[in-house]
Parts: structure tokens; sequence; C-alpha cells
């Protein structure tokens, strides 16, 4: 069984700046597996560990992301694979899923596709619809427990919704995206760590893959790109003791009509 | 192309607050265009497919078939498509439910349509869409414009929009449409409630304990109590849902729920980044933390130092005696 877990890299927090050409500055903030994409990849190397066959980190990134695919080697994963090319620089997130679309045909031999349920910068949770509708495949979104998982056959989960749960059955291949509650990522151990830290992952470009300009061009521009609006000044509460402190913030409430 | 297309929820048996927001700005977007506002109930959602009219559409398409009974990607995207081909629309509009974010991906990605995940505004400028929405948890705000000539598939973040008031008087043509051969890859086996489940995307008021409660018990003690006095629903920051004191699905922040009630107490709240991130777009935020230098302040409308052990159940009784609760 081959499972392809896509991986992206993130900033570890959203205290981002903005450039004066609206690219996104995160420099200075530590880079780390987008966190939906760790419970992937974790989901992954248990169903490897019980099936057999390949588990592959894959992510779309500039040489330095390197550093996340080692450490999805060092989890579990048995390979890793980066699409890197100039020309994957601004891609949203469907011209992403066309990227490892194309990287998942060239490879052949997928039987499922795992990857987070939206990665915590972008927040659009539109990779994976988008991988499957490309790819042809069934898709499975918001998994929170793999029921089942039959090489060749039957993939059975639950998919965790707002107010429901619903049990979903498809046949393989397909693509699954998981929410944080599936597992508990391990921790790769030191010895892991320092056996994969000078694998170089096969990197793959547009070329490779076969796609053109047209195919990674955005559908939208980017016109504007600011922080957010200042919350207006707040005000603290004052009193002699926490009594008066209450009644005041109750009265603040009600002339506010927010209970 | 000939104007906007809402895609209908149902809550029981009324129209879904978001699908009241998506006519009514929908009924805007339209004019902008020189188009026509249409609406689509799929499955079960054609029994309240005629309300549409009532609240501003000029069309309303119907697909149904023992197939679309429940949600599919693969059936709501052939009812989508088959409405597509009948109207044509320059804008299709859905709310960010986890469901709509599954569709409305697919549905553009078959389309080679553009696509705005949790849009907080939508316009028409110099007859282009433009739309905003969040990203990097709240902390950037960014505007796209899309090419004319291909349509936009747009999912709108709930109440970012004026519902659209009722006109008893007016109504609309319904048009049932078809799909052929419907049969989706995945099947859905049950669909089950989820136990103590809290839609907190949904509340109006919400309160959230963080670890200045100090354990467990004081926030089972403190924190439910008030959120019900208040009829609202209650969260937690992730460190103390790490350390399981509370369940993950009450988690608020960049990896729980983000969420945008009228209120927002964080009690026992610092105020971690990734949390303000779930929050910040509140409309009125209370902080109540013992540290005057917690981050949680800066952002709160209302603020009280003191010790959230003593200070909540003082609000819990104030608020009960106001509101005669």
């Amino acid at each position: 069984m081959h499972i392809v877990v896509c991986l992206k890299q993130v900033p570890r927090d959203n205290s981002v700046k903005i450039r004066p050409d609206l690219t996104i500055d995160a420099e200075g903030i530590e880079k780390i597996i987008n966190l939906f994409d760790e419970y992937a990849l974790e989901e992954g190397i248990r169903w490897n560990e019980q099936h057999g066959g390949k588990v592959t980190a894959l992510s779309i990134g500039t040489s330095d992301w390197v550093e996340q695919l080692r450490r999805a080697l060092a989890m579990g994963a048995t390979d890793a694979l980066l699409l890197s090319d100039p020309a994957f620089t601004q891609l949203d997130p469907i011209a992403a899923a066309r990227v490892a679309a194309a990287a998942i045909r060239k490879l052949g031999d997928v039987d499922l596709v795992i990857t987070g349920r939206n990665s915590t910068d972008d927040e659009s949770g539109a990779f994976a619809p988008a991988l499957a509708r490309l790819l042809g495949w069934p898709q499975v979104t918001y998994v929170g427990k793999v029921l089942e998982l039959q090489p060749g056959g039957i993939l059975k989960v639950e998919r965790h919704l707002e107010s429901v749960i619903e049990t979903v059955a498809c046949r393989l291949p397909a693509v699954m995206s998981v929410i944080k509650d599936i597992n508990e990522p391990r921790y790769p151990s030191l010895l892991k760590i320092k056996r994969v830290a000078k694998v170089e992952p096969p990197v793959w470009t547009a070329a490779d893959l076969g796609l053109s300009t047209a195919d990674l061009t955005p559908t939208a521009q980017l016109v504007e790109r600011v922080p957010p609006p200042p919350r207006p000044k707040g005000e603290i509460i004052d009193g002699p003791d926490a009594a008066t402190k209450v009644r005041k913030l109750v009265d603040k409430l009600l002339e506010y009509q927010v209970i | 192309m000939n104007g906007v297309l809402v895609v209908l929820e149902a809550v029981g048996d009324d129209l879904a607050a978001i699908s009241r927001e998506l006519l009514g700005k929908g009924r805007q977007l339209a004019d902008a265009l020189g188009g026509s506002l249409a609406a689509l109930a799929i499955g079960p959602t054609k029994a309240i497919a005629a309300r549409a009219g009532n609240f501003g559409a000029d069309q309303i398409y119907t697909v149904d078939a023992p197939a679309l009974r429940q949600y599919t990607t693969d059936g709501y995207v052939a009812a989508a498509l088959a409405a597509v081909k009948a109207f044509h629309p320059t804008l299709i509009l859905a709310g960010t439910s986890f469901q709509m974010r599954d569709f409305g991906a697919a549905l553009a990605t078959d389309l080679g349509a553009g696509l705005v995940v949790d849009a907080t505004d939508i316009q028409v400028v110099d007859g282009a869409i433009q739309a905003t929405r969040p990203s990097h948890g709240g902390n950037v705000i960014n505007t796209y414009r899309f090419a004319t000539g291909t349509p936009v598939v747009a999912l709108v973040r709930k109440q970012s929009f004026p519902e659209a008031v009722a006109q008893p008087d007016r109504s609309a043509p319904i048009t049932e449409l078809t799909v052929a051969e419907l049969t989706p890859r995945t099947e859905v086996l049950s669909v089950a409630p989820k136990a103590g489940a809290v839609n907190l995307t949904d509340a109006a008021i919400i309160v959230t304990g963080g670890r200045g409660l100090g354990n467990k018990e004081n926030y089972y003690r403190l924190i439910p109590p008030l959120a019900e006095a208040l009829g609202g629903a209650y969260g937690a920051s992730r460190a103390i849902v790490d350390d399981g004191w509370v369940p993950y699905e009450h988690q608020v922040g960049q990896t729980g729920k983000t969420v945008s009630p009228k209120l927002y107490i964080a009690a026992g709240v610092s105020g971690a980044i990734q949390h303000l991130a779930g929050m910040r777009t509140s409309r009125t935020i209370v902080a109540i933390n013992k540290d005057p230098e917690a981050p949680i302040f800066r952002i709160a409308t209302l603020g009280v130092v003191g010790d959230v052990n003593e200070i909540l159940p003082l609000l819990t009784e104030e608020i009960k005696a106001r509101l005669n609760r």
C-alpha cells in the first residue's frame, strides 16, 4: 500500500508582517509542519505500520522545507519528495493541488492521500477537495477516525462535522483530510533525527511534472493585504472590591446591549 | 453570465440564517452585476425553497433525487453543475461550514472557477468580483480581484452581512432540475448527533476559561454556570484542552474554532496569539485576569483585573439577578 501525506510548512504562530510588495514576512518565526498535517502524517505512519508498503511525505516549497521532510522521515515516513520550482512560490490552494496531483500521478501507485483539514496560515481547507477532484478520486474530509482501511479495497471513516458525525465509506484510491482529534502524533527520537539529518529527498520541478504557467496562475489577483483594523481602545473597570467591579461590568454589558 | 446563485441551507423547516444573509448580499451584488438572483435548493432543502422568493430571489432551482437525501461531494457538485448549466452564474454563494468547504472547493475545481473561502466582504468593482478574506488567524486581511469571464465560488463567513428582510408578498418561479445517473462514490452509512455537541461558531455569547482558573474542577464549577446564566456556550483555551481539562470540541483559537460572537468573556485566559486568532473579531470582548499585563487586555473592550475564582461566582449571581434568571 502506498500512502502519500501532503505537508505544508507554516510559521509556528501567525504574528507575521506584510511586506510592501504584499508578500507575507514570517522572518524570525520558527517554521514547523502545519499542525493538522502532522496528524495526517501520524495517521499515514500508523496504517503503514499495519499494512506495510510506503508512506511518502510530499511537500511543495523551497529547499529549506527539506527540514520538515526530514522530520517526517524521522517520525516514520519511508520516503520524502519535494516539489520545488520558482514557479511554485505564489500558488493558490487549487494550483497547489494541481502541482500535488501531477506528482501523485507521476508516482503512479498511490492508494491514499492524507493531509490536514487546512493549513494554519491560509486556513481555506480547499487543498484536499481540489486534489481529489483533479485526481478524479473520492474525498473524505474532516476525518476524526479511520474505521477501516483495506489495501485495494475500502476506506471507512468518521467525518467529524460541527454538530454531527457522519460514517462514510468509499473505495480506494481516495483523498482524506484529518482533524486534530484523530491521533496523538509521536515525537521522533533523537537517534532517528540524526539518522535522517543528511537525507536529500528527490526534488521535482514544474518541468518534471509537465506543468505549464497556465496551470499555476492564480485565479485571482491580490489587490490589498492589510493588518486587521485596530480594536477600539478598551476600558479597565476599577473599583474598591470585586463586587463593585462586577456590578459596573454588568452595567456596561447592559448598556452595550450584549446581554 | 447571469448574476448570482445562492446555495440554500435549511435549519429545521426554515431557511438558515446564513442563507438569508446570502440572499440579501446576493440581491445587492446581482444588481451591481446587472444580472438576476437565483437560489438553489439541493435534496431535502427543496421543502423550503419557495422561501427564497420572499427573501429576494428572482428564480429558484431545485434538484432532488434519492442520492441527494444526504450530503455527498459528488451529489452536491452534480446538483450545482446542473444549476450552473441552467443559469450561468457569475458568482456562486454558499456559507462557510465544513460541509460547504468540502463542496465549494470541489465545485470551483470542476468549474475551473475562482474560489474564496471564509469571505467577510464581497464587492463588484468595475464589473469584477472582489472578495475579502482573513488569513493567518485574522492577522492578515486579504482582498482579491477575480478575472471577469470565469465564475467565482465564494464561501461566506457567517454573520458577515445583514439578513435579507422577508417580503411576504414576493415570490419567485421554481424550476425543477434533474441530474442523470447519480451514483456518489462516497456512501453515507450513518449520521449521528455529536455527543455533547457545542456549536460554538453559532453562539451569540461565549464564556471561555483558561489556565488562570487553576484546575479542571474550578473550570466546571465557574465557566459553564456563567455561560448558562447568559444563555451562551462555553469555550476553552488550547492550554487546558491539551491538559485534558476540557474536550477539544470547546477549543477556541487557531487550531480550534474561530468564533465571532456578540459577547466573548475570556476568564483566566492570558491571550496567546493563537487564541486571539480565534476570537478577535468578537463584538464585545471582556477579559478577566489577575495579571494586568496579560495580552488579552490589549484587545479587550472591557477588562477586569482580579482573581477569576473570586469574580466569576459574583458575576454569575449578578447576571442572574439583573436578568431575572
